[in-house]
């Protein structure tokens, strides 16, 4: 199924300060119908904010956001456009979910059943009735996304949707997101989390330290990233001196340690350094390069490059 | 907008417990109970016997339903803010004058209700308070003129609370703000010092309840029509100011 009215999201050298702060610097990108689009950055890269700007909840301090090149608040029926999850609390806690949906409907003029229908799709249909302030956070995504697909919108905006969610949740997301792009809407989503990126988004715009790094293809991004390696070692401190010395980027994760460098590379450092390695394996994803795209971005705040159908 | 009233309304609904109500008639009836005076009693500022008895009282028994509304009419924002609700509800209506209008509205249709109900009660429960007590009751011109002082009060301090909430935002410091200033600043400055008292809102809400002989201020207020429109005076510059910020300011 394909949408009647695409419609695309464009951001137009959107910029906001708040006094000294320059949280968005001109940035410029385009969201295209029947894509996900990640807005894929670290906390505090202003993603939030660009999210909110083009939503005319933070008024820019230049520049432009719109919908089928009409600002939010000139659509003349909003929820039937755009959808939004900007926040998974955004519900009094004494309310029910349906007593929640059916204030938005009825603020909208939307048909009675819309509530029901999207409680029904987010999978909270049984817990109608339950009051907000019992349910667990994933629910509040779920509830958050109810009420974005209330008027069947065009457009979906998505602020780090998955927070809270568990791994079931996670992937069930992915899929109703990707779905949603394949009937032809636009969907937007910002995140912090690689791999739901990596998962779900056709196109990525990544963003720093309130500059637009990077607009490219999923795809193109990845072939970039080359080849990295996740390293588990009883010894990580003479590991990172190791690759340091060698003039390797890596990081420090959960598992161990992510480095920018082929396993070869890897092992024969480890081997020639006398540090025991527990495991090694290649990956090829896109942490690799937005580690790289970030870490060149502190260093130095060079202009936006751009690719692709995003740029 | 009628979409958006009804929407507000709901809101109010699926909240605003009966209970709110039926606590602020306690309060109203503790509050007559006070000021019906007692048979013989040499201090009491109006006589059992005085015509404008029962509307004194009646206007009395709106000092808590006033604080009410003004508390009601903030946290239609303000809890907004707390609950992150005013994101969905500004995604559903960009245009900010017209959900301040819309919440200004549905609170006045509940001040309306709460207005007849405090009538009702603090009348029926002053008449058989005067009645007991030997007094005489008389449904005099001033009874129906405090009546319909109080829906004038109460549309208008909807008003006020709704603006204090919009501009506000915070449920905390309004809420407390708004206490202190009727419950202590005016309970205060008014009797103390009745000068400057009488230009303040509760001054001029009492002037225009005609309640300066119940409060022991006989000829220290303003005339009633004078005391409307200070009200009034007030109530359109807290509206003006809130629907002049409301919408320049971000949503965070």
């Amino acid at each position: 199924m394909t949408r009647a009215l695409p419609c695309a999201v464009e951001l137009h050298d959107l910029t906001k300060s708040f006094g000294d702060v320059l949280a968005v610097d001109e940035v410029s990108a385009v969201a295209l119908p029947g894509e996900v689009t990640a807005l894929l950055g670290p906390n505090g890269a202003g993603k939030t904010t660009t999210l909110r700007m083009l939503l005319g909840l933070v008024a820019p301090s230049s520049g432009t956001a719109t919908f089928g090149g009409r600002r939010y608040d000139e659509l003349t029926d909003p929820v039937r456009r755009v959808g939004a999850v900007l926040e998974a609390s955004g519900c009094h806690p004494g309310r029910t979910p349906l007593d929640h949906l059916r204030i938005l409907a009825t603020a909208s003029r939307l048909p009675k059943d819309a509530p029901t229908r999207v409680l029904a799709e987010t999978g909270l249909a049984a817990d109608a009735r339950r009051r907000v302030g019992e349910f667990s956070l994933g629910m509040r995504q779920r509830l958050g996304l109810a009420a974005a697909m209330l008027g069947d919108p065009d457009v979906l905006v998505l602020d780090e949707p998955t927070n809270g969610l568990d791994p079931p949740g996670v992937r069930w997301l992915r899929g109703y997101v990707r779905r949603l792009a394949d009937e032809g809407r636009t969907v937007l989503v910002s995140s912090h989390a690689l791999s739901e990126v990596e998962q779900t988004a056709d196109h990525v715009l990544v963003l720093a330290h309130g500059r637009l790094l990077r607009s490219s293809r999923l795809a193109a991004l990845r072939a970039e990233a080359g080849v990295g390696s996740r390293v588990r070692t009883p010894d990580p401190d003479r590991l990172c001196a190791a690759l340091q010395a060698a003039g390797h980027r890596f990081r420090r994760t959960e598992e161990g340690l992510a480095v920018d460098a082929s396993p070869e590379e890897v092992g024969e450092l480890a081997a020639a350094h006398g540090v025991v390695l527990h495991g090694l394996v290649a990956t090829a994803d896109l942490e690799q390069a937005f580690f790289r795209l970030i870490q060149e971005s502190g260093s130095a705040r060079r202009p936006a490059s751009t690719e692709g159908a995003g740029s | 907008m009628r979409a958006l009233v009804h929407a507000e309304v709901l809101k109010l609904r699926t909240r605003t417990a009966a209970w709110l109500l039926l606590a602020t008639l306690g309060l109203v009836a503790l509050t007559i109970g006070e000021s019906v005076p007692k048979v013989g009693d040499p201090n009491a500022s109006v006589s059992l016997d005085d015509p404008g008895l029962l509307a004194g009282i009646v206007g009395i028994g709106f000092g808590v339903p006033e604080v009410l509304v003004v508390l009601l009419g903030g946290l239609a924002f303000t809890q907004e803010f707390r609950y992150g609700t005013i994101t969905s509800t500004y995604l559903g209506e960009p245009r900010r004058t017209r959900v301040l209008v819309a919440k200004w509205l549905s609170l006045a249709l509940a001040s309306v209700v709460i207005t007849i109900a405090t009538l009702a009660f603090s009348a029926t429960f002053g008449i058989a308070l005067i009645s007991s007590r030997n007094g005489e009751v008389t449904l005099a011109t001033q009874f129906w003129q405090t009546a319909a002082a109080a829906f004038v009060v109460m549309a208008a301090y909807c008003v006020i609370g709704v603006a204090v909430g919009a501009l506000v935002r915070n449920q905390i410091a309004a809420a407390v703000g708004v206490l202190v200033w009727m419950l202590a600043v005016e309970q205060t400055v008014t009797p103390s010092f009745p000068a400057i008292g009488r230009w303040m809102p509760g001054g001029a809400t009492d002037a225009l309840l005609q309640l300066g002989p119940e409060l022991g201020l006989e000829g220290k207020l303003l005339s009633a029509p004078v005391g409307g429109l200070v009200l009034l005076g007030y109530t359109a510059a807290a509206l003006t100011l809130a629907l002049l910020l409301t919408p320049r300011r971000d949503v965070l």
